[in-house]
């Protein structure tokens, strides 16, 4: 069936961990085990595979495993039935669902029928799923459930263009009679039906997809403006699939677990596009709530997290640590100790003299591995964190733990992969070289610019934003600014569009001042405010947890979130925080006054983006009372 | 605004190793009514118990009056103006009514005033006049909820912590047992904390709600403030938003603003 595309696979090939690639990264075509589109791979993969569990879900709390052959009928299944429905190539179909093995089925099914397909955050409001089916001009929309359903059925007549919606869980919806309504075994049900018409269908659609055909759309959560949708071709997503094989080692046996969106390019990298070339196993997560508790049960091999999620696994350890008796929290803190010593050595990959080694081996044996099977860690070989700044701190307290952790750097435009640290060459504080297959530079006004075969093909229907995202030469502007030390290890140091200049003309990266105020525990993210201002300022979102937490063991009184933003001594202790950060900074760099948001925020709200990073344009008008009262 | 006549700081209370108040502070200025809404399990008796002496906090102090009263033995706490109302009611079943609202003034001595006590309570509660020489026992559910308020005004409480009072209650007497504890606030001045689930009738009486979730108080304000509230309006008092379906089967996150 890869007649074809093998016969264009002139590149000699490598095997990595079992996969060949081409063995020169970053050439035409790209190809990994001859596939050179995703589909055809994911054909190849199930044939394959079979019985091999692909997938596993809790069902009633019990873990269920689901083959590669599941994956491959469903998808199958749905992409026929959307044919059937009338889903022409190159059509968006939008998926509005928590992470769930049919999100993955319909991802492959649209993609099978040479579909587009267009994820849609859970957490985004009726209007915004509006916009995003409209804008996408999507056709089909598969929705999670009746929580779901019910904002699609507020937009439905603001949705012309879609032709049916598609829902996963009947439950709650027994009695549900809408014209443009089905459920998703009924979708299966047409899908069989289609084949016995037309057998080979939806195989002879894989065939016909081309590498530079759209895969994927992803909306970038546009910090600014309306979200605009990125196109990801095949190419571009094999190539980050290359590039990661290469950057970070995936093997068959690793179990993972996926629980960020899959809307994100990260983890839809991370869970759908690199186990299909790994043939790992993919373990969905119940609930953004109960990602612990499944990291404990799963204990995965490879573990990508934003920072948020590293800085909230260490938050616990440390108050269970507080709560462990005298003896205990002795022997934790040896430990740890033990671990640091060790770290700057693995940490930047130097050997480890020996009496350090078996100072560790010994404190290990007590403690470290003990915490590491608590956490679901023990059998993790490495950690990931990008997508956001992480404390040099936070990695070093997981390196001396036991738990390799390595930061990597990569947006929507090029395909979620540009930068990683690695094993062989890290260099903590800094997100790493080029992967290999991408070049990178940075131009004159500091900005981050890559080129490889990862870069997007442009902007859904946006020419205008798509020739603003290229440069003259064709490199894509990351729109970060950045700087690269002597072996190439890049360091990024702001936004280019959040770039202030005061009233004295000065220039400041805020994310600099940023990213420091928020390795402090206390401090979940901050917006620096400054543009044409005489002085910095700047709006705080607290830890929670960990200021009431401070709280509490000051018997400071506080009921809710905005009486506990009040405290007198919590805005001390910001205070404080904000004093050591300014230490670091020049005069006119330094924050002159601070005001605390005293809304606990969601997810829901504008203000966060999915990955509950602060939106500077939105908390710029939404807090503008606390701006003006602070000038 | 002087100074509150039940301050709690920071309390933090155990059942073995089961930490069920997780730091709550709150405040009760005399006059007032105020009340802590919350779920099974949210907490709120250990609170009263915690406040009571029935159980010793591990952490944070129990001001009254100013003074830190935490830790000290139940029977200190009830001479010092503390009454706690317990849920289900707890009244001596096998004792009369009479002899139900004399034990709730074993504490005093001074016979003349206890008696025009015990007339207030009948004027209040006239079923417990009719029925003052009936064993408790033999009461129904009201009518010894009744007894058991009636009791602890005996002690002429500076405050009274009620442990629901509408538990298992009919909806007509639960309006009719708050009636009174509506007028016992404005005619007599007591001070009441109350402990409630039913919410509704809980901020129609109180001054003051908090709500408490796992330990924890998450949302406070007037009682007015809390009623309006989305998310107290979609949890407590039962408000179905309008789903586009005529039904709803999932609730809207909380996010207590």
């Amino acid at each position: 069936m890869n007649m074809q595309h093998l016969g264009q696979t002139a590149n000699p090939q490598v095997l990595i961990n079992g996969v060949s690639f081409n063995a020169d990264p970053g050439q035409r075509p790209v190809v990994v085990d001859g596939c050179a589109t995703i589909t055809q791979l994911f054909q190849q993969r199930c044939a394959a595979q079979g019985a091999r569990t692909a997938h596993r879900e809790k069902d009633m709390g019990i873990w269920k495993a689901y083959s590669w052959q599941d994956y491959w009928d469903h998808s199958k299944w749905i992409g026929l039935g959307l044919m059937s429905l009338g889903l022409k190539r190159g059509e968006v179909v939008s998926i509005l669902s928590e992470d769930r093995r049919e999100w993955l089925y319909s991802d492959m099914g649209v993609q099978g029928a040479g579909g587009i397909a267009s994820g849609v955050y859970t957490t985004d409001s009726a209007s915004q799923l509006a916009y995003l089916v409209n804008d996408s001009d999507s056709r089909f929309l598969f929705v999670e459930n009746d929580e779901q359903l019910d904002k699609y059925l507020e937009i439905a007549d603001q949705v012309p263009g879609l032709a049916k919606v598609i829902i996963y869980e009947r439950e709650g919806l027994h009695d549900l009679d809408h014209e443009k309504c089905l459920f998703i075994d009924e979708l299966y049900e047409m899908g069989k039906a289609y084949e016995a018409q037309h057998p080979g269908a939806y195989e002879a659609e894989i065939a016909k997809t081309r590498p530079e055909d759209t895969a994927l759309l992803i909306y970038t959560s546009g910090t600014t403006g309306m979200p605009k949708g990125a196109m990801l071709s095949n190419e571009n997503i094999l190539a980050s699939i290359e590039a990661g094989a290469r950057a970070l080692e995936f093997t068959g046996n690793d179990e993972q677990l996926c629980f960020l969106p899959l809307c994100h390019i990260l983890e839809r990298n991370v869970s759908v596009y690199f186990p299909l070339a790994a043939t790992s196993t993919v373990n969905f997560a119940e609930s953004p709530e109960t990602v612990f508790d499944n990291m404990q049960e799963v204990s995965p091999a490879t573990f990508f997290a934003v920072p948020r999620v590293w800085e909230k696994i260490y938050s616990r350890v440390l108050v269970l640590a507080q709560e462990a008796t005298p003896i205990g929290r002795m022997a934790f803190h040896a430990a740890i100790k033990a671990g640091r010593k060790r770290a700057e050595y693995v940490m930047h990959g130097k050997p480890v003299p020996s009496g350090v080694a078996a100072n560790y081996a010994i404190w290990d044996f007590l403690v470290l591995r003990n915490l590491r099977r608590m956490l679901g860690m023990d059998k993790m070989r490495r950690g990931g964190t990008g997508a956001a700044p992480i404390s040099p701190e936070l990695l070093s307290w997981y390196w001396s733990i036991g738990v390799p952790l390595i930061e990597g750097y990569g947006m929507t435009e090029n395909a979620g992969l540009s930068t990683t640290n690695t094993f062989e060459s890290n260099a903590p504080g800094t997100v790493g070289p080029a992967v290999p297959g991408v070049k990178l530079r940075i131009a004159e006004d500091g900005e981050i610019q890559t080129l490889g075969l990862n870069n997007f093909q442009g902007y859904w229907r946006n020419n205008e934003k798509t020739a603003e995202t290229f440069t003259d030469d064709g490199w894509l502007r990351t729109g970060d600014v950045g700087r690269l030390d002597e072996k190439g290890n890049l360091t990024i140091t702001g936004r280019i569009k959040d770039i202030i200049i005061t009233a004295g003309g000065k220039n400041i990266t805020p994310a600099e001042i940023e990213s420091r105020l928020k390795f402090s525990h206390y401090i979940s993210d901050a917006v620096v405010i400054g543009d044409a201002r005489k002085y910095l300022t700047c709006l705080i979102m607290i830890d929670q947890e960990n200021v009431e937490k401070f709280a509490q063991d000051r018997k400071i009184p506080f009921s809710d979130f905005a009486s506990l933003c009040a405290a007198e001594e919590v805005v001390q202790l910001i205070g404080a925080e904000v004093e050591a950060v300014n230490k670091e900074f020049a005069r006119v760099e330094q924050i002159k006054d601070f005001r605390l948001i005293n809304v606990l925020l969601t997810a829901e709200d504008d203000e966060l983006t999915a990955t509950m990073k602060l939106k500077r344009s939105f908390v710029e008008k939404k807090h503008k009372a606390l701006i003006d009262d602070m000038y | 605004m002087g100074e509150p006549l039940l301050e709690i700081k920071n309390l933090e209370s155990f059942y073995g190793p089961i930490m069920a108040i997780r730091g709550v502070s709150l405040k009760v200025d005399k006059g007032q009514i105020v009340t802590v809404l919350g779920a099974n399990g949210a907490g709120k008796s250990t609170l009263l118990k915690t406040i009571s002496g029935i159980m010793d906090p591990e952490k944070g102090e129990v001001l009254f009056g100013g003074k830190p009263i935490q830790g000290e033995e139940p029977h200190k706490i009830v001479s010092r103006g503390i009454v706690h109302v317990p849920e289900g009611r707890e009244v001596f079943p096998l004792l009369t009514v009479n002899e139900n609202l004399s034990l709730g003034a074993y504490t005093r001595s001074d016979k003349a005033e206890i008696e025009r006590d015990r007339e207030m309570v009948f004027d209040y509660f006239p079923i417990l006049a009719e029925r003052r020489d009936q064993e408790a026992g033999t009461l129904s559910g009201g009518q010894q909820q009744m007894l058991a308020i009636g009791r602890g005004l005996m002690l002429r409480p500076k405050i009274m912590l009620l442990d629901e009072p509408s538990l298992g209650l009919s909806p007509l007497l639960v309006q009719e047992i708050f009636a009174i504890l509506r007028r016992l606030n404005t005619e007599e001045h007591v001070t009441m904390m109350l402990v409630e689930q039913n919410a509704r009738i809980a901020l129609e009486l109180a001054d003051i709600g908090y709500v408490m979730e796992i330990g924890r108080i998450v949302m406070d304000g007037t009682a007015d403030r809390l009623m309006q509230s989305e998310d107290i309006q979609s949890f407590y008092l039962g408000h179905q938003e309008e789903g586009q379906r005529g039904e709803k089967r999932w609730k809207r996150k909380k996010t207590w603003r």
